[in-house]
């Protein structure tokens, strides 16, 4: 890692000197990493590779804010993170919310309402089918990218905090809230493992 | 006995370290098994199939977003800013030579013929010519000073100034082909193309100046302002010299 950063620092350099194609380095070095975080935050394949490009395309022109003694990795991912909610956005994922919650007496538990997907999301369902997906489709975006920063990516509260551009928190309240989701999905699809 | 939370089990679970949760998960069978739960869950939906993208994927995203960057500036510029910025360290560098060269000729011009003079140069030697702009327009301002208080009845000061203004306007041709083009140094480029335009009247392929020409020579100086021009250029002469084949510099001494 420390290499790593050696040779980002050193490509940085030769890059904000005018050595355009020493970006190049950059983006085969980081581009596969970032591929997967755009992908477990996208679920599709041809929206992550638009997300990766366009957070390549961003940090080019915002390299001379870079500061030097950050790591251009974790600058990188924060890029990417905002690219992938963008690209959530402008596909106007539905941001579900519970619209009401009845207890039933009898029965002791908790009943959600009906989340079959309209037709707008069976469009994308064939991308949909895995378990984690579904486990993951009542999840706002915000809680989505929370849940897959802390869980998959392994990030800290602090480092989710940073990439959404929110109070650390908030980050921690927001992942909280998707793993009780999560977890309520999985109830109803009655998972045993 | 308080039980632990679920955001409590969470953390535990993501390897928050916390000796206290740590102890009563060991302590209380109920909130092992929340925890185990919470295991199997979280658990199940870790394992996500993500696309392979093998080794060549860099550079296939290389080449989509060099696409897209915007246009690295012209080559064409940075020549020239290199072009320039070559020149005023060359320009430095020449100054000082130049300037003895040019005094030394200045010396040998007011003196008896040394023998020296009169040897031919070796044919194997080719004559170069260091032009320095900033000594050209001394030399050119010190001709107009001359002009300006000439007296065309006296030939004997006349004829120096022609002779002068000869060599002069051979170095100033030099000078109008190498400098900075007009839309670069505009100011420079019309003092060099008034001032070869006075030499060559001065040069004069008749031979002597009359009092006629003498006169409309210094009224077109004036009208022009030539002097002060060339003074202004002067004082502000960026280091710019050529060093040119004594054929191509015509009869600059």
């Amino acid at each position: 890692m420390v290499c790593m950063g050696r040779e980002d620092r050193a490509a940085i350099k030769a890059v904000l000197a005018g050595d355009r194609d020493a970006y190049g380095e950059l983006v085969v070095r980081h581009s596969r990493r970032l591929f997967r975080l755009a992908y477990r935050m996208i679920g599709n394949e041809a929206d992550a590779d638009d997300v990766v490009q366009e957070s390549f395309l961003r940090a080019y022109l915002k390299l001379a804010t870079f500061e030097a003694r950050a790591d251009f990795g974790t600058w990188l991912y924060r890029i990417t993170v905002r690219c992938a909610l963008d690209k959530l956005s402008a596909r106007r994922v539905n941001e579900s919310t519970l619209i009401g919650e009845e207890n039933d007496p009898e029965q002791d538990s908790i009943q959600v309402p009906d989340r079959s997907p309209g037709p707008e999301r069976l469009a994308m369902s064939a991308e949909l089918s895995t378990l984690q997906q579904r486990a993951m489709s009542g999840l706002t975006t915000m809680e989505r990218t929370a849940f897959v920063l802390r869980h998959l990516e392994e990030q800290s509260t602090d480092e989710i905090a940073a990439a959404l551009q929110i109070a650390p928190n908030t980050a921690k309240q927001t992942v909280f809230r998707a793993v009780r989701k999560v977890r309520m999905r999985l109830e109803q699809m009655k998972v045993t493992v | 006995m308080s039980h632990l939370s679920e955001e409590e089990l969470a953390e535990q679970y993501w390897g928050e370290p916390n000796r206290a949760v740590k102890r009563h998960l060991d302590a209380c069978a109920e909130c092992a098994g929340a925890y185990a739960a919470l295991t199997r869950q979280l658990g199940s939906v870790r394992e996500i199939e993500i696309p392979e993208r093998d080794k060549g994927y860099g550079e296939q995203m290389w080449a989509r977003v060099s696409a897209a960057l915007p246009p690295a500036p012209s080559k064409h510029v940075s020549r020239f800013v290199l072009w320039r910025g070559l020149a005023y360290a060359a320009g430095c560098a020449v100054l000082i030579a130049g300037s003895f060269w040019v005094g030394r000729v200045w010396e040998h011009r007011h003196q008896l013929p040394s023998p020296m003079a009169k040897q031919a140069p070796s044919p194997a030697q080719p004559r170069v010519v260091v032009i320095v702009l900033s000594d050209h327009l001394e030399r050119s301002e010190r001709l107009l000073v001359e002009l300006k208080h000439a007296d065309a009845d006296d030939s004997e000061l006349v004829k120096p100034i022609q002779d002068e203004a000869r060599r002069l306007l051979a170095a100033n041709k030099v000078c109008v082909e190498n400098a900075p083009k007009e839309d670069e140094d505009p100011r420079l480029m019309r003092a060099l193309n008034e001032l070869g335009n006075v030499l060559s009247r001065i040069s004069s392929d008749k031979g002597h100046l009359s009092a006629a020409d003498l006169e409309k020579l210094k009224d077109q100086v004036d009208a022009e302002g030539l002097l002060f021009q060339v003074r202004v250029l002067r004082s502000k002469a960026p280091g710019y010299a050529w060093t040119v084949d004594a054929k191509t510099a015509g009869g600059v001494a």
